[in-house]
């Protein structure tokens, strides 16, 4: 057992093996093969072939220039030959980059070296290729000889199944599993003997050339010297002389898969899985059948709720006038609790052991943690939000039927993008206005662009429905200057227009100062002028979704920080400034939300002077 | 396709199958409640869920029980039904019972709830030209006659007649943004059987009694229609004599289906 599957507190997950068909939500701990993994070097077993050895788990494994490129790659077999670039042309040495187990080969960039001769061997290849810029592109992962048609593997096409094609010299053969943007695990299995040479992707067979070419035993060893591809990756390249046997090429497999592949999340299946090993998870047909997306596997239920606080630096500054702070970009503690209702106990196997096994996703970068859990969460909220599972409750209320709670957490939620933190400006529910608009309706909410900051932002529709009488059938709307968000006479508010609910309660305290001398009675004075200051809760629940929608909008806008107006109810009916450090959201059910929002009045003018908002994007 | 017996001129059928339906009714129901916003407006009235549908029928057994009237059992599925014309995708049964006794045609009460949307508006009489059409079934429903040929209730005596029911609760549950449930499971499973005999043994105890019996109903020819296993508690026994009558025994027993999980 995996040190994966004793982790969790679910029995009966077993390792992946090809001979099994599953049902699903089974769940796999995918280790290319259930066997052992053999360190290369390790002779315990009686295997001695091993003659040529490259990888980049140390820095001395690599000869480099003054700036750093790669003028050679060392073999770790003592005698053997080893990979240099010996042109002065440094734009044609690979480039290495220290935080990654890869050397990276470029376009003509290229390492070879001699030394390299055998009528038979296995090689196995860990390599990463880029995807290719236009069809019938080509890229050589490894080259035997000078010749330009013989003794190379290939990559081509598509990256899809049936497109993406693996070349043996000049017999093509459709690729098991995605060749582009992925690791891969190749291995050449030349036997001179049998005169055949096989080729395996990922421990599944691709396709095999007799008769093959004699470059193949040649001593040159070439890799890269690509046209125009986008990079190649190389990981690990292990050559033995000789043929090894099945199982000692799976043990060889095994041990780059585990280096080099993520072996710790598990796999689930999205449907029923027939046995063999072209439905393994990593292979183009078993990506239909296997997934690590919870999103193909469960779908969140009602009663799902979200919670937001604000992260502040309070500073008072007497007489009740304060300053709030942000205290970085990520303005707001995002807490989710995602309802998953009526599961079978299958099911419940299936998400208990997802949520154990979180941890074990690959970490963000060398310095950050682990990745979270894509997520498609409910309305109004971002798909694909990133996640933290931190904590799970399970109930079975009778047998077979399980209902989950998960609380989770989103992080990178940035307030400097303009499109929104968690209510994002998405162009189908939340949409950039324009003079225009389809399926106009009450509480539609628009981002309206302008040079102006002040006048840039979010507006809510509070006119009339543009429907087609009888039916949701919209027709565009044309609207003048006159009633577009910034006119005189606008259909459009940025103002907090949502009214509470018919019961409320609002408790007001006096700030008082209290003089307590000894022996005497104590005294109270007024603490400054603004002595009357509010913190109230208000509920708006019930709600249909566009109004929801449309608050929630309002308040990540306002980032929980950020002050607006707000009209008291009855009898008070004064407009104070406020802002909403905190907020939650439960989606009881279709259009039914309830939102209960805690206001805080501040004596502030309602001046900008600056604003930031911008349009973030991430790369890898 | 089966008719009312008082041959009203509207269709009924489950799962493709005639029932000689003596009442079928069909109601929906929404729940609602009113937001009243703080300056005393309306705003407007919120679902508080899905809308559920009943549908409740009465039809004579004229075979054995439907495999989708296995309240107890595991399956979940929804049925189709067919009222009027219209089309009943989403039924789930929930309950039913029947009372047996000599010479007295059975009659099944079942309860569905049902999910979805019903085009109600379509729902129509069958025209004159269909009336004619409808083939009359070559059996009547109440021709049939049929008795329990075994009760192994120990220390009883002779049971006279006898009532049976089975019934759980459908939970319905919803992914978010749908209305129509993707699962409707089933709770508390439970099946209550209560009989008429002229004896009853030994007063229960205060765990009650332990109680097993199966049920075989048979029609006249002495075939098999169905048999149904109980195996609860005796929680009640009742006596009543009344003028000019002889003495009566009644009871009830109580049985919580329950099923053995199985390890996955």
């Amino acid at each position: 057992m995996s040190a994966v599957l004793s982790g969790l507190n679910i029995k009966n997950i077993f390792e992946y093996y090809t001979g099994n068909s599953y049902s699903k939500y089974d769940i796999v701990d995918f280790q290319l093969t259930t066997g052992i993994s053999a360190y290369p070097s390790y002779t315990g077993f009686g295997q001695s072939g091993l003659t040529t050895w490259f990888n980049n788990d140390l820095l001395n494994n690599f000869s480099l220039d003054a700036n750093f490129n790669v003028s050679g790659w060392i073999n770790l077999v003592s005698g053997s030959g080893s990979l240099k670039q010996t042109s002065n042309d440094e734009n044609s040495r690979p480039y290495i980059d220290f935080n990654e187990y890869y050397i990276d080969i470029y376009n003509k960039q290229s390492l070879s070296g001699t030394g390299f001769a055998s009528n038979s061997r296995t090689i196995f290849l860990t390599v990463n290729a880029g995807n290719i810029s236009y069809i019938n592109q080509t890229q050589k992962l490894i080259k035997f000889g000078l010749s330009s048609d013989y003794g190379f593997i290939k990559l081509s096409g598509e990256n899809t199944n049936g497109n993406a094609v693996i070349f043996i010299d000049d017999q093509q053969f459709n690729a098991p599993s995605y060749i582009y943007d992925t690791k891969n695990i190749y291995t050449i299995i030349q036997d001179s003997s049998a005169n055949v040479l096989k080729l395996r992707q990922n421990g599944i067979y691709v396709g095999s050339i007799n008769s093959f070419s004699n470059y193949w035993k040649n001593e040159q060893l070439i890799l890269g010297d690509n046209n125009d591809n986008k990079s190649l990756k190389y990981y690990e390249l292990i050559h033995f002389t000789g043929i090894l046997k099945d199982e000692e090429i799976d043990w060889y497999e095994k041990y780059l898969f585990e280096k080099y592949f993520d072996n710790k999340s598990l796999y689930y299946a999205k449907q029923n899985v027939p046995q063999g090993i072209n439905y393994s998870p990593i292979s183009f047909t078993g990506a239909d059948y296997w997934t690590r997306n919870i999103n193909d596997l469960f779908k969140i239920s009602y009663g799902s709720n979200a919670s937001f606080s604000s992260k502040l630096s309070n500073l008072m500054m007497g007489d009740g006038y304060q300053s709030n702070i942000a205290k970085n970009i990520n303005t707001l503690n995002s807490n989710f609790s995602i309802n998953y209702d009526g599961l079978t106990d299958t099911q419940a196997k299936c998400l208990i052991a997802y949520f154990e096994n979180t941890p074990e996703a690959n970490k963000k970068s060398l310095y950050e943690g682990f990745k979270g859990v894509e997520l498609d969460l409910f309305s109004p909220y971002k798909p694909s939000a990133e996640l933290y599972f931190k904590k799970i409750d399970h109930t079975t209320p009778y047998n077979n039927i399980n209902n989950v709670k998960i609380e989770a957490e989103s992080l990178y939620d940035s307030s400097l993008d303009y499109k929104g933190m968690l209510v994002q400006l998405d162009e189908i529910k939340i949409r950039t206005y324009t003079d225009t608009i389809n399926q106009l309706k009450y509480n539609d909410v628009f981002y309206y662009n302008s040079d102006s900051f002040l006048d840039r932002g979010y507006y809510f529709y509070t006119g009339e429905n543009f429907i087609t009488e009888g039916s949701n059938i919209a027709f565009p709307v044309n609207i003048s200057p006159e009633n577009s968000p910034t006119g005189e006479n606008s259909w459009f508010t940025k103002s907090f227009y949502f009214k509470g609910e018919i019961d409320y309660s609002l408790n007001n305290e006096l700030r008082l100062r209290v003089n307590d001398s000894k022996n005497s009675t104590i005294e109270y004075d007024k603490d400054g002028i603004n002595y009357n200051l509010l913190e109230f809760n208000i509920n708006f629940n019930r709600r249909t979704n566009s109004e929801a929608m449309a608050i929630l909008k309002f308040l990540d806008d306002k980032a929980g920080y950020k002050p607006f107006q707000y009209t008291l109810p009855q009898p008070y009916n004064k407009t104070i400034n406020v802002y909403c450090p905190e907020w939650n959201h439960v989606y009881n059910f279709y259009n039914n939300n309830d939102i209960s929002v805690k206001f805080k009045e501040i004596k502030a003018p309602l001046k900008f002077t600056s604003s930031f908002n911008t349009d973030i994007y991430f790369s890898i | 396709m089966a008719n009312f017996i008082n041959y009203r001129n509207i269709n009924f059928s489950i799962d493709d199958k005639n029932y000689y339906a003596t009442r079928v009714s069909l109601s929906a129901k929404a729940s609602v409640e009113a937001v009243v916003l703080n300056d005393g407006s309306l705003l407007n009235y919120a679902p508080q869920g899905a809308v559920i549908g009943n549908l409740s029928t009465e039809f004579y057994l004229t075979g054995s029980l439907p495999s989708f009237l296995r309240i107890t059992g595991t399956d979940e599925s929804s049925i189709t039904g067919n009222f009027a014309g219209v089309a009943i995708t989403g039924l789930y049964p929930k309950s039913i019972n029947f009372s047996v006794e000599p010479f007295k045609p059975i009659v099944i009460n079942a309860e569905f709830d049902w999910y979805g949307n019903v085009n109600v508006h379509y729902f129509k009489e069958n025209s004159q030209q269909e009336i004619e059409s409808i083939q009359i079934p070559d059996y009547v429903a109440n021709g049939y006659k049929s008795y329990m040929t075994s009760a192994d209730i120990d220390t009883f005596g002779y049971i006279t007649n006898f009532n049976y029911s089975s019934s759980c609760d459908r939970p319905a549950f919803f992914n978010v943004n749908e209305i129509v449930p993707f699962r409707v499971g089933k709770l508390n499973k439970k099946i209550d059987f209560s009989l008429n005999s002229n004896y009853l043994g030994s007063l229960i105890s205060i765990a009650g009694r332990t109680a097993t019996t199966t049920i075989t109903l048979k029609d006249i020819y002495g075939t098999t229609l169905d048999t149904f296993d109980v195996s609860g508690v005796l929680t009640s026994q009742n006596y009543e004599i009344s003028q000019g009558q002889y003495l009566l025994a009644s009871a009830n027993i109580s049985q919580t289906v329950t099923e053995n999980k199985v390890l996955i």
